[in-house]
């Protein structure tokens, strides 16, 4: 327990240090003197000092950590293992902290490291220091769950949930946080293989009884924990879909519902894409109204216009009566083709060039596209209808070119290039509809001539 | 544009950092991060879990063993920068700054000082000449009625040149005298009043040292790979600085062979200032090459097809340094420039320059860097602004409205105190919304579709902060190779990881350490040691630039990473990848039973402590070991297998070749311009005069001896007891010294003119009274046999620029004797005696030292003009006797001195006297 006590003042004394800094340091303080200020130490000096072979020591164990030299850092190690002795060390990271990070990668790395080996080198590492007792606990059962011990690591977790040691730190009360809601997702998978066997068998017969009351303590145990973690800010992706999951099979959907609506739009938290998904799918599993789905992908669409689940948006949308429905459909689709990720995607292409079809035939809401145009003309032209993209769509995907020349004929005119070059081609390789599209945009050049007409009151939004 | 499913979990707080900071060695290492489970709906029985670090990542092997010159050598002088020792206080480094934390104490005074004696004119320029007269400089006596209003400097020379000699002696006092002229004229003796001057060096120095920490002008790099158009061709473009300035622009043809191969000469262009970032982007087809220097940016095209030159399209002109300068990925013809100012511009060829942001603040807490960054995003409208406290999105369209945080050094992305953005970039390619965000300590991905929190966190551990960053787009199922380099250590870091788009980004196996350009020096071909020396300190020259290229045959994948340095080198290095078949992002689960332990040390000493579970035991267990003094040899491990440095592979015979090539032209480069050839050196011929720079003629029997005596005292480690000559002196046998080249006609001229008798020197040349001067010679022989006994002695004890003086007055005598005898000392030592020149021969003293001019009342400000008068004349077409004796005393001066002396040598001859 000395080292205990140690390492607890030093703490202390730490923190004093950190105040004390100086006044000539430049704003960016850096993780170590740079080394071309420092003199070389010839290795006579080395062997007088301690903390300096220590050092040189550690250099030599990354050098070779980062050469993928497993063994002779674990050679280099053996060796680090010494300054353990003299640990009267203020730094920020102490040598007990160090040996077990350098240990378990080399550990992880080793081909010939074996989970026993691996188990009581953690185990060792656990007495080595009060603050990360936690941590460790908490990394070594990840290393189980990554090697498939689920079993064991779920065991790991509970021993650590049980572990006291006075006060507790915030960086600890977060670590024993997210053990105890680990421990409550291992709870969930093992209520939920226990409920795949109870369906598949049937809920007939005597035994099956005690697999269900195994299973519903499991759920009390897994739900306790989950709802503990997905209250403070944070991502949670993966603890909030296992509790509505326990929630929607026990039917408490209101439950479920505060929970994702809280998850979604509490301001605290990150403003989290998913959250948003699994709402819309928790309401569209539900059969809520389509009024509350689009209320929710809206707001989507003000966080991430990007997202894939707005193509969805926009068909839902467009077939929509309503001619605001109709009008957010054609901002949703125009803004998801102002990222680069698009701009290849023909399912987006095509949502376009039906509405902006539909538009032209019917001429009746021009002013929309020419709204969303006038932002888009000055590099839409660049980035998406050139002569280079021109052919290279039509050498990679005849339908993508299709849509997108579609699009380039009714905002740019029968004099883009883009359309000039694929409806040239397209007519070379005798396709059908490349020769009707050609006859489209002749007919309905007046249409082009509006949208980009300045000078046009008819069509002020 | 897929969003991952499940994302890691992490907690999100705000406000400022937490975690204190500091340096964490091994921070990078041994951390999962957290574990998410695999494939969730693949199968549902056996859960799988996938860790956030720690899975497997693709094995790229170096192929050489180490880094390899893949242009020739720049052709430049490389002066090397400003090290610390030329600014600190002397001797701080050794002592105070081993922690890192504490201030440096900058040598103010001595910087003040270098001031004063490098610009006289502007420190004291107007005072100076006020006070010329009233300032005496001579030797001599001051009249009496001009004692009033004049004083005598020479004490206090002499006393400051004291003063000087005895620089750290701990021992060290001022006299009155000089605490008594500096009180007296601190006030009013500067012409820029020193409390002024003194802040201004000081702000100076300040800078310097804060350069010398972290210099940030070379962020994002000065090298660029063009990859060849079509996916399967060897041959792309290298666009780097060189010249002797770094302000020469190179676009070079590369050729991907087993190593890369320049081909053909580059096509060059000269610029206005040193290059400090070329940065480049390929939008349809065509490459758009863009180039920072401190006030000038420029934009060039370059077609992908080989062969077609590349156009610069435009040149902008910056008011305050340029900071940043990235190329857009999305329209052709478009940049972002940063200025120190805190203005971000869109610059496009075609409309020009646009002002998204002016803001002198930092954007989320104040930090006094000016120095800003701006990078493009998954929309072409949208550009990234960064400063050291993090990263905002703004719409060029409405930068004032719309606009939010991506990355903020703060709880939010779980950063450490005193953590800064160092290097932002936009990973476009490898996901078109992710951005990487390197700090001092850490690097981060993030995603623009979920601000503020990092997919990913990585302490990556480097020694400095990485500077370059390079993206090595992987496929479908592939990982992402990036690439971090640092500037001062040249470290070069590839790491790996993979998502993003339909999983959760993981960090794919662990980071591997490249060569660093030094690490060649051990391969290249032997030096003498000063070339090596200089070879060194070429090689160890900051980083300048990272860039890397793909190139693939079959299955196998070679990736060549070239290095610049700030010399104008570019070194690279090939790394191979079987792509056997894609690596399961999953780590596969460990097996328990097939391992055998104990293996090595670590797993030995393992088994041995396998059941104690706390540290005391562990610690008597090394005890017991037999390790009774861990103090004294600590890091000498006794098995050969681990040495500190593992065995280099050797070089393969291309390598070697290549390394051969460089010496040749780094050597061939250093033959063709000698003058040029590093270290620096002054020509001397103006600042002494051929006679100061002149040597006794003969090597001084005491100086021999002190130097022997020295030489023991050395040997023994012991003290020199005394300077005192030995009693009685050795008899030596001097050669008698030729005449050294006594005054030449002008010199002896204009003396005689200053000291007012040039009418007998007129009469004496002119030879009307040869009586006289026959007369006149007997005597002086005379006095040469009387002066030959005096001779060494005085000068010893005098300066040797006294006894030139003296020795010159013997240097019109006859013949020199053949064999002088034993030289016996008349007079006793007197350690700073003065031997005055005689009056009589003024013509023949030597009239160019200082000392002899100021012996003769000579202002100093005139002795300048006269001296150099002299040495214009000293040098040119006079011809001057040589003593003999030179060569043999070259054992006692200075090369660079020898070699005047020996330059002058053919020019010897012509009697003076002409009879």
């Amino acid at each position: 327990m000395d080292t205990f006590l140690e390492e607890e003042e030093a703490a202390g004394k730490n923190s004093a240090a950190h105040t004390r800094s100086s006044t000539l340091l430049p704003g960016l303080h850096l993780p170590f003197l740079p080394p071309h200020l420092c003199q070389p130490a010839s290795s006579q000096e080395h062997k007088l000092n301690f903390k300096k072979s220590k050092e040189v020591c550690l250099r030599y164990i990354q050098d070779a950590m980062l050469q993928k030299q497993w063994k002779r850092a674990a050679e280099f190690l053996s060796f680090y293992v010494e300054s353990l002795e003299k640990d009267f060390s203020r730094e920020y990271v102490n040598p007990s902290e160090i040996i077990w990070r350098v240990g378990t990668e080399i550990l992880c790395h080793c081909s010939n490291g074996s989970m026993r080996e691996f188990n009581s080198f953690i185990e060792q590492m656990k007495t080595f220091g009060v603050k990360r007792y936690l941590k460790v606990c908490l990394e070594h059962a990840f290393h189980l769950l990554c090697n498939g011990l689920i079993d064991d690591a779920y065991q790991n977790l509970s021993l650590a949930e049980s572990w006291r040691y006075g006060e507790q730190t915030a960086i600890q009360d977060k670590e024993m946080k997210l053990i105890q809601a680990y421990r409550g997702l291992l709870d969930y998978y093992s209520w939920s293989k226990q409920k795949n066997i109870l369906l598949e068998h049937g809920l007939d017969g005597f035994e099956n009884l005690s697999v269900e009351q195994e299973m519903h303590s499991c759920f009390r145990k897994a739900a306790v924990n989950l709802k503990e973690i997905i209250k403070i800010p944070g991502v949670w992706d993966l603890f909030v879909k296992c509790y509505v999951d326990l929630l929607e099979f026990y039917g408490d959907y209101n439950e479920a519902h505060q929970v994702l609506s809280e998850y979604a739009y509490n301001s605290k938290f990150p403003a989290n894409p998913n959250a948003h998904v699994y709402l819309y799918q928790f309401l569209k599993r539900h059969g809520e109204s389509k009024k509350s789905l689009i209320s929710v992908l809206k707001i989507l669409h003000d966080l991430v216009p990007s997202h894939e689940l707005m193509i969805d948006f926009n068909t839902m949308l467009q077939k929509s009566r309503k001619r605001k429905r109709c009008r957010l459909g054609l901002e949703v689709i125009f803004a998801v083709l102002d990222y680069a990720g698009w701009k290849e995607n023909v399912k987006a292409w095509s949502c376009l060039a039906r509405q902006v079809k539909q538009i032209a035939i019917a001429e009746k809401h021009l002013d929309w596209i020419k709204q969303e145009w006038n932002s888009r003309k000055d590099w839409w032209p660049a980035f998406h209808f050139t002569h280079y993209l021109a052919k290279r769509n039509w050498k990679e995907s005849e339908s993508l070119s299709y849509e997108k020349a579609v699009v380039a004929g009714i905002l740019l005119g029968k004099d883009c290039k883009y359309f000039k070059y694929v409806s040239h081609q397209g007519c070379k390789a005798q396709v059908k509809r490349f020769r009707i599209l050609k006859k489209f945009v002749n007919k309905h050049n007046p249409v082009y001539l509006r949208i980009s007409d300045p000078s046009d009151s008819s069509l002020k939004p | 544009m897929e969003f991952p499913d499940v994302l890691f979990p992490s907690y999100f707080g705000c406000g400022p950092p937490v975690e204190e900071g500091g340096p964490a060695p091994a921070a990078g290492w041994g951390e999962q991060g957290q574990v998410l489970e695999a494939d969730p709906g693949r199968c549902q029985t056996e859960t799988m879990f996938v860790p956030r670090r720690g899975g497997t990542g693709e094995s790229w092997e170096p192929t050489e063993a180490a880094a390899v010159p893949c242009v020739p050598p720049n052709a430049s002088c490389w002066i090397p920068s400003l090290v610390p020792q030329d600014i600190l206080y002397h001797g701080f480094l050794h002592r105070k700054l081993r922690g890192g934390r504490s201030g440096a104490a900058l040598d103010f005074a001595k910087q003040l000082g270098h001031f004063f004696v490098d610009h006289p004119e502007d420190a004291f320029g107007s005072l100076g000449r006020l006070l010329h007269r009233n300032f005496h400089l001579g030797n001599s006596k001051l009249r009496r009625q001009a004692r009033d209003t004049t004083i005598r400097m020479t004490a206090l020379m002499e006393e400051i040149d004291r003063l000087e000699a005895r620089h750290g002696c701990p021992r060290q006092h001022l006299s009155p005298r000089l605490r008594w002229f500096s009180h007296l004229c601190r006030d009013w003796l500067f012409e820029v009043p020193l409390g002024l001057l003194a802040d201004c060096l000081h702000e100076e120095l300040l800078l310097q040292w804060a350069g010398l920490l972290f210099d940030d002008s070379l962020t994002g790099g000065a090298l660029a790979w063009l990859p060849p158009e079509e996916v399967g061709a060897q041959t792309g473009r290298l666009v780097y600085p060189g010249g002797q300035a770094m302000n020469h622009l190179y676009f070079q043809d590369v050729v991907l062979e087993e190593l890369p191969l320049a081909q053909g000469s580059p096509v060059q262009f000269e610029l206005n200032g040193l290059i400090r970032q070329v940065a480049a982007a390929r939008v349809d087809g065509e490459d758009f090459v863009g180039v920072r220097s401190d006030y000038h940016c420029g934009v060039w095209r370059v077609p992908a097809r080989m062969g077609v030159a590349p156009t610069p399209l435009q040149v902008i002109h910056t008011s305050v340094p340029a900071s940043c300068l990235t190329v857009s990925p999305h329209l052709p013809g478009e940049l972002a420039v940063c200025t120190q100012s805190g203005s971000v511009y869109l610059w496009s060829v075609e409309s020009g320059l646009q002002r998204l942001r002016h803001d002198p603040q930092t954007m989320f807490f104040r930090d006094h860097s000016p120095w800003r960054w701006s990078d493009f995003t998954a929309h072409p409208r949208v550009l990234s602004c960064a400063d050291r406290t993090g990263l905002q999105c703004l719409d060029a369209r409405a930068p004032e409205r719309c606009h939010f945080d991506l990355f903020k050094v703060g709880e939010e992305a779980n950063c450490q105190q005193g953590e800064r953005v160092v290097l932002p970039m936009y990973l476009g390619r490898a996901h078109p919304s992710q951005h990487l965000v390197t700090t001092q300590f850490s690097m981060y991905v993030l995603d623009e579709r979920l601000p503020l929190v990092p997919m990913l966190k990585w302490a990556h551990m480097m020694k400095a902060p990485p500077l370059f960053a390079h993206l090595t787009p992987g496929g479908p199922r592939r990982s992402h190779k990036v690439l971090l380099g640092s500037s001062h250590t040249q470290e070069l870091l590839l790491l790996q990881y993979q998502g993003g788009s339909r999983s959760a980004c993981q960090l794919a196996g662990p980071p591997q350490k490249l060569h660093p350009i030094t690490s060649c020096l051990q391969h290249l071909p032997a030096q003498l040691p000063h070339q090596h020396h200089l070879l060194q300190q070429r090689l160890g020259a900051p980083a300048a630039g990272l860039a890397a290229a793909v190139k693939e045959e079959g299955l196998r994948e070679s990736l060549m990473v070239f290095q610049l340095s700030e010399a104008g080198d570019i070194f690279c290095q090939r790394l191979t990848h079987e792509t056997v078949q894609a690596p399961a992002p999953a780590r596969t689960s460990g097996d328990e039973t097939t391992a055998a332990p104990g293996s090595s040390p670590l797993f030995e000493e393992e088994e041995q402590t396998f059941y104690l579970s706390n540290l005391e035991v562990i610690v008597n267990e090394e005890e017991d070991a037999g390790t009774p003094a861990p103090l004294e040899e600590p890091e000498l491990p006794p098995q050969p297998c681990a040495s500190p440095r593992p065995c280099a592979a050797v070089s393969s015979p291309a390598a070697a070749l290549r390394y051969r090539r460089w010496m040749k032209g780094l050597s061939k480069m250093r033959r063709e311009s000698p003058r040029r050839s590093w270290p620096l050196t002054l020509s001397q011929k103006r600042l002494f005069t051929r006679k100061e720079l002149e040597v006794p003629a003969a090597p001084n029997p005491l100086h021999g001896q002190a130097r022997q005596q020295l030489r023991q005292a050395m040997g023994e480690g012991g003290g020199i007891p005394s300077w005192e000559p030995p009693q009685p002196p050795p008899p030596v046998l001097p050669q008698l010294a030729e005449p050294s080249g006594g005054a030449d006609p002008l010199s002896s001229r204009l003396t005689a003119a200053w000291c007012g008798d040039w009418g007998q020197w007129w009469e004496e040349r002119s030879g009307f009274n040869r009586a006289q001067r026959q007369r006149a010679l007997r005597e002086r022989r005379r006095r040469q046999k009387r002066a030959r006994g005096r001779r060494s002695l005085s000068a010893s004890f005098t300066s040797s620029l006294t006894y030139q003086s003296e020795l010159s007055e013997l240097s019109d005598s006859g013949p020199p004797l053949p064999s002088p005898g034993p030289l016996i000392p008349r007079d006793s030592p007197q350690p700073r005696q003065r031997s005055p020149p005689p009056p009589a021969s003024p013509e023949e003293a030597a009239l160019l030292s200082s000392q002899s001019l100021r012996c003769r009342g000579i202002p100093k400000e005139r002795r300048k003009t006269l001296r150099d008068y002299l040495a214009v004349w000293a040098e040119g077409p006079i011809e001057l006797p040589d003593p003999p004796g030179s060569q043999a005393s070259q054992l006692c001066i200075p090369s660079s001195q020898s070699q005047l002396s020996s330059a002058s040598q053919p020019r010897r001859k012509r009697p003076r006297m002409g009879f």
